[in-house]
C-alpha cells in the first residue's frame, strides 16, 4: 500500500485530460502512464501528489507509420516497441533500446513517453531518439508545440514540460540510407542501468563519403546529449579506419560524465571511446550487408 | 479516495471497494484473499508479485488498483489447483525446482506467459523470459529445466 492517498482522475478523453490538468496547474499533480517510475516514487514518498491523472485509454498508444516518419504515441509500451515488425525493420535502434528496459513485466507496463518525461540521464530511449532526429509533440489546453528531442531535456529528471502540459506523441523521421546503431554497456545482461549508452547514426554515399552523422550518448552528462564535435569530424569525410578511431576518441571529449556508484568518470570516458568505435564499425557493416 | 471497481480474477468477477493508495498486489492479497502472489522488493525488480494483466505478465506492485477497472487478472491460483496442476507446476515439483518457494508464484506466471507467446523456447529465451524474476535459493538451473520440460508436455498435449 502507498503511504498516502490522493485523488485519482481519469477523464474520458485527451481534451478532458488537458482541461483537468489546466484546472490543477497550481496543485501537486502527477500524470500516470505505465507507472513503473511513478509508483516507486509514490511508495518512497519522493512524490506526494494531491492528484494523479491517468493517461490510459485516450488513444495515446497508437503507432502510425507515415511515408517518411513514424508517430509513436506517448503511451506505447516498450514491449510493443521491441516486438513491432515495422519498428524492428525501419527503426531497429529503438527496438534494440526498448529490449534493454527492465524485464518483461516492466516492459509490458512501461511507456516510451513515461521514460522520456521521467528524464533520468541514463534513459535507454533517449540516445536513439536524439540520433534519429526525433521531435516531441507537447500539448496543454488550447496549445500545442513541437520540441526537438535534444531541446527537451534540461537536466536530471528535468524537461521543458510546463505545468498542465503533457507529451502526447513522439515523431521519428525515417531517412533512407541513415543507419543507426544502439550501444550500451551495463554490469549485467538484464535489469541493470547502463554505465554508458548511446546511438550512432551514419548516412554514407556510394563513394564512402559520410553525408550525415548523428551521435547521441547517455549516462555521461546531465541529460542525453548529441556528440556534436564527433559528428562534425565525420561529416563530409570519407570512411577510413583511421577516421573512425579518431571519432571514437573525440567522443570522449563530447561528454561530461560524473563518478557514481556504477562507474567513475574516467571509466565512462574510456568506455565511450570503445563503444562509439564498435558502434561505428557496426553501422558500416549493417550498411554494407544491406547494399 | 475510494472507488468501486470490478476485476475479473482467475475467471471470477469481483466487485471491490479500493482506495487510490491500494496497489493491485494489496487488493489481490488482502481483499480478494489470494495470497499466492508475493510482495518482494515493491519496486518492480524482483518479480515475486508477477500476475497476468489482460494476458501480459506485469508487476502487480507497480499497478494502482483503482486504475484496473474491468481488467482481467490471473494469479498463480488461476494457473492450476492441487487436484489439477498446470504442467509447469508439475514440472517444478518433479524437478525439485522449488526451495523456499517465495519466488515460485511469480516464476510460474512468467513462465506461463512465455510459453503462451513462444511454446518451444530455447534455453536462452527461457532465461530472458524469467529475467524479471529473482530466485535467491536455486541458482535457476532446475527452474529452467522445469520450464523446458513443461514446454515439451504442453507441446505433446496440443499435437495430440
Amino acid at each position: 500500500m502507498l503511504p498516502s492517498t490522493f485523488e485519482y482522475l481519469k477523464p474520458p478523453d485527451l481534451a478532458g485530460t488537458l482541461d483537468v490538468l489546466n484546472q490543477l496547474k497550481d496543485k501537486k499533480v502527477e500524470v500516470l502512464a505505465g507507472g513503473t517510475d511513478l509508483i516507486p516514487m509514490l511508495r518512497s514518498g519522493i512524490r506526494k501528489p494531491d492528484y494523479v491523472v491517468d493517461l490510459a485509454d485516450k488513444g495515446l498508444d497508437d503507432l502510425i507509420f507515415e511515408s517518411d516518419h513514424v508517430r509513436i504515441g506517448a503511451l506505447v509500451t516498450f514491449t510493443t516497441l521491441c516486438e513491432h515488425p515495422g519498428i524492428r525493420r525501419k527503426l531497429p535502434a529503438i527496438a534494440e533500446a526498448a529490449i534493454e528496459v527492465g524485464a518483461v513485466q516492466c516492459r509490458n507496463l512501461a511507456t516510451i513517453g513515461g521514460n522520456v518525461c521521467n528524464a533520468v540521464p541514463s534513459l535507454d530511449s533517449g540516445p536513439p531518439l536524439l540520433a534519429l532526429g526525433a521531435s516531441f509533440r507537447l500539448q496543454s489546453k488550447g496549445r500545442e508545440r513541437i520540441v526537438r528531442s535534444e531541446d527537451f531535456f534540461v537536466g536530471p529528471r528535468r524537461t521543458v514540460l510546463q505545468p498542465g502540459e503533457i507529451l502526447t506523441e513522439l515523431i521519428v523521421p525515417m531517412e533512407e540510407q541513415f543507419r543507426v546503431n544502439f550501444l550500451r554497456f551495463g554490469r549485467r545482461k538484464a535489469l541493470t542501468l547502463p554505465i554508458v549508452n548511446g546511438a550512432v547514426g551514419l548516412a554514407i554515399k556510394g563513394n564512402r563519403e559520410i553525408v550525415n552523422a548523428r551521435i547521441a550518448l547517455g549516462a555521461v552528462a546531465p541529460t542525453p546529449i548529441r556528440a556534436y564535435k564527433t559528428e562534425q569530424l565525420l561529416q563530409g569525410r570519407k570512411v577510413s579506419l583511421e577516421l573512425l578511431a579518431q571519432a571514437a576518441s573525440m567522443a570522449a571529449t563530447d561528454i561530461s560524465p560524473i563518478s557514481d556508484l556504477r562507474a567513475s568518470a574516467e571509466y565512462r570516458r574510456k568506455l565511450t571511446t570503445v563503444l562509439v568505435g564498435r558502434a561505428l564499425e557496426h553501422v558500416l557493416r549493417r550498411g554494407a550487408d544491406r547494399s | 479516495m475510494k472507488k468501486n471497481i470490478t476485476l475479473n480474477v482467475n475467471g471470477k468477477l469481483r466487485a471491490l471497494v479500493v482506495d487510490a493508495k491500494d496497489l493491485l498486489l494489496d487488493v489481490i492479497r488482502e481483499k480478494v484473499g489470494l495470497t499466492g502472489t508475493k510482495e518482494g522488493c515493491g519496486t518492480g525488480e524482483c518479480g515475486a508479485c508477477t500476475v497476468l494483466l489482460d494476458g501480459e505478465a506485469v508487476n502487480s506492485c507497480l499497478c494502482l488498483a483503482i486504475a484496473m477497472e474491468g481488467k482481467g487478472i490471473v494469479t498463480v491460483e488461476g494457473l492450476g489447483d492441487p487436484s489439477n496442476l498446470h504442467p509447469l507446476q508439475q514440472a517444478f515439483i518433479d524437478n525439485g525446482a522449488v526451495q523456499c518457494g517465495f519466488c515460485i508464484p511469480g516464476l510460474l506466471i512468467s513462465a506461463g506467459a512465455l510459453l503462451r507467446k513462444n511454446p518451444d523456447p530455447t534455453e536462452q529465451e527461457i532465461r530472458e523470459g524469467i529475467a524479471g524474476n529473482i530466485c535467491r535459493c536455486t541458482g535457476y538451473l532446475k527452474i529452467v529445466q522445469s520450464i523446458e520440460k513443461a514446454a515439451a508436455v504442453l507441446q505433446r498435449a496440443t499435437s495430440r
